[in-house]
């Protein structure tokens, strides 16, 4: 049990090891859950495990500040009692919602004690030590997976036999009851999905994309591959689509950008050294903290231009201070404010005159709108789609789902991510200019929006199965209930329920308590048999 | 109609973009800050973190104040943004239709001490809090809409 216990906790250690590895859905319940299963010996169980808790937890993001339940800690170990203990998904998340929601206290707490090392990482500026700011980077960044592990080792080791006896104790009615809210749970996912995306002016193509999986019965893949070329039509033929919100008066309206001096950089660093940027990118997060955020982070990322740059203890000194400074963007697009700055440090190095300052004013300026656009693309659309293809084939155990989510999510990241470190580099703040010139960002954010709202709306019908078992008229003559709603609509309880949840979403009722409501409902809902 | 008002020191990023704007249903967001109204830098940053759902205004302190209280303004739902407590007091002051300002995101500076997560202030803004308390305006504390209200009073 020992070796086991380590493995899964490894497992576990993996997944909060995601923040040195750039923020790549590693540590997904959908990914996690197969590698539990293959550890526990039924991988079949753990895909679909995975996939039921990555429904759940689909909406829950990270952005800014606000931290979300654990779904690391809570479903590896849900994914591994309800394994062990042979009860199916139902445990899974009766278990991964409290414990999600335990842990992240723990992780918030570390969050904000990690502000004491500040004090550390200004003395190795002062002293111009680029290595001691790296190391303690990663050691810091350290204490997160290591804390967590030992906490998932502890429960694991305690609590794996008194949970086991303790759901043997669970009756069978609870354990449909559970069940039917296990079903349900996914259209607060969804909700918090919408809640993201939906407008008027983009609600058609929801509905589209129900219609597409409830009566088409198109699997979620075909569907998104509709949203590309829907997308790619509405935003060519219709320039003017996203334009039009600003064009409807022109009262007093200015949101045309108007010329600055850009910044010419002379080109001397290597290709090689470009690369190690992006690679050193991928730690971003690693020393996140309440304080300065992923200041270390980015500190680790340009310190071999610095090197390069920088030769007496000074110059090194004042840039390490400079990259110490708060920091916080979305890491999906770090590496362009990254290449930026390498060019602009590589002016500063040639050029006596070069203003310092500019260069935290410039890191400043654009870390908090290019969250927005990455953030907005990544979390709104790719993530939306890969797991929405994901889950799909893996909530009925097809292995395939975990690959192709990961394949969707990181093959566009990570090119991206790549060559935004030399476009950042090589062209600098005269790429962002033409950007914004164009309307390209309009066309990209609203084709996103498109895409992503088609799935999110395919979601309902295609991932939820919540049905009726009520009969209409006697014993003999019954009519059932859900035959006549598959009539008029097919899966009309799962749209109304998401509905209803995205309603509640808006009136911004706190998510812990729309879980619980769900919980309830399908429990209540189970037990007069009102749903199955 | 203003739907809300927040400080935040970024003004436009992933959290104002994805979680406020669709929450509040907002079609504009109003940047009132006199280094934004006259950077072109900071204005074309700015613009690509607009969310396409929304229209962008970025306008000095004093035109924010102009802009807000006239009466054209009202069949919009605006999201006012300011990067600062002094600023925000400003605004308030300006405008009659402010009674309650969401605090966001302001990171440490020199003489500032932390209140909450991802919020430090200094004395003088503190002064401010008090000022704008006394006034009734109430000043809540909140990163994303789903977060629970956390009076500022219970802070300082």
């Amino acid at each position: 049990m020992l070796a086991t216990y380590l493995l899964l906790t490894l497992i576990a250690v993996f997944g909060h090891f995601e923040d040195f590895l750039g923020t790549t859905l590693l540590s997904r319940p959908l990914i996690l859950g197969p590698l539990v299963g293959l550890v526990l010996g039924d991988v079949t169980q753990g895909v679909m495990i995975g996939a039921t808790l990555e429904l759940i937890f689909m909406g829950n993001i990270k952005v800014g500040a606000a931290i979300p339940p654990d779904i690391i800690t809570g479903g590896v170990l849900g994914t591994a009692f309800a394994i062990m203990s042979h009860k199916g998904p139902a445990i899974a998340l009766a278990l991964a919602v409290p414990i999600s929601i335990l842990s992240e206290m723990v992780i918030s707490g570390l969050f904000v004690f990690r502000a004491v090392f500040n004090k550390k990482f200004n003395q190795y500026a002062e002293a111009g030590d680029y290595k001691g700011v790296q190391r303690l980077h990663i050691l810091s960044g350290l204490l997160k997976p290591v804390l967590m592990g030992v906490i998932i080792f502890v429960a694991l080791e305690l609590g794996s036999t008194a949970i086991k006896s303790f759901l043997d104790l669970i009756p069978a009615w609870v354990q449909s009851g559970l069940q039917v809210a296990g079903n349900m749970l996914p259209a607060l996912g969804f909700a918090l999905l919408m809640n993201l995306m939906f407008n008027k002016r983009v609600a058609p193509y929801f509905f589209l994309g129900f219609m597409l999986a409830a009566y088409l019965k198109l699997p979620i893949i075909a569907i998104g591959g509709l949203g590309v070329i829907i997308a790619l039509i509405v935003t060519q033929d219709a320039p003017k689509l996203a334009a039009t919100a600003s064009n409807d008066d022109d009262f007093d309206f200015d949101d045309t950008p108007a010329e600055t001096t850009p910044v010419e950089p002379q080109h001397q660093l290597s290709n090689g050294t470009l690369r190690k940027l992006f690679l050193r990118s991928l730690t971003l997060e690693a020393n996140f903290n309440f304080e300065t955020w992923q200041n270390t982070g980015f500190a680790f990322a340009i310190i071999p231009v610095l090197k390069k740059l920088y030769h007496t203890k000074e110059a090194m000194t004042a840039a390490l201070k400079r990259h110490l400074q708060l920091f916080n963007t979305s890491p999906y697009g770090s590496t362009l404010i990254i290449g930026i700055t390498a060019a602009m440090e590589e002016q500063n190095a040639l050029d006596k005159d070069f203003d310092e300052e500019s260069i935290s004013s410039v890191k400043l300026g654009l870390m908090g709108p290019l969250a927005g656009v990455f953030d907005s693309l990544f979390w709104g659309t790719f993530k939306v789609i890969a797991a929405g293809v994901g889950t799909s084939l893996a909530i009925k155990g097809n292995i395939l789902g975990p690959l192709l989510f990961l394949i969707i999510f990181n093959v566009p990241h990570l090119l991206l991510r790549y060559n935004l470190t030399f476009i950042g580099y090589n062209a600098g703040t005269k790429f962002l200019q033409n950007l914004s010139k164009s309307n390209v960002m309009d066309k990209l954010t609203s084709g996103a929006a498109i895409l992503g709202l088609m799935v999110v709306g395919a979601m309902p019908a295609t991932l939820m199965n919540i049905k009726t078992p009520l009969n209409i008229g006697s014993s003999s003559s019954a009519v059932g209930v859900q035959g006549i709603l598959d009539q008029i609509v097919p899966a009309m309880i799962p749209l109304g329920l998401t509905f209803l949840i995205y309603y509640f979403v808006k009136k911004q009722v706190k998510t812990t308590w729309l879980l619980l409501g769900l919980l309830a409902l399908g429990f209540a809902g189970s037990i007069i048999h009102l749903f199955v | 109609m203003i739907k809300l008002t927040r400080i935040d020191d970024r003004l436009v990023h992933g959290q104002v973009a994805m979680t406020w704007t669709p929450a509040l249903g907002a079609d504009c967001l109003l940047v009132a800050n006199d280094k934004a109204a006259t950077d072109e830098f900071l204005k074309m940053t700015l613009g690509l973190a607009k969310p396409a759902s929304a229209k962008l205004l970025i306008k000095t302190l004093a035109d924010a104040i102009i802009f807000l209280n006239d009466p054209r303004g009202q069949n919009m739902k605006i999201l006012v943004l300011v990067n600062s407590v002094k600023d925000a007091a400003a605004l308030a002051a300006g405008v009659s239709e402010i009674k309650s300002i969401n605090f966001g995101g302001i990171r440490t500076r020199e003489g500032t001490h932390s209140i909450a997560k991802a919020l430090a202030v200094t004395d003088d803004d503190i002064a401010i809090i008090r000022d704008l308390l006394a006034k009734g305006i109430e000043l809540e504390v909140r990163q994303v809409p789903t977060d629970n209200k956390t009076p500022i009073e219970t802070l300082i």
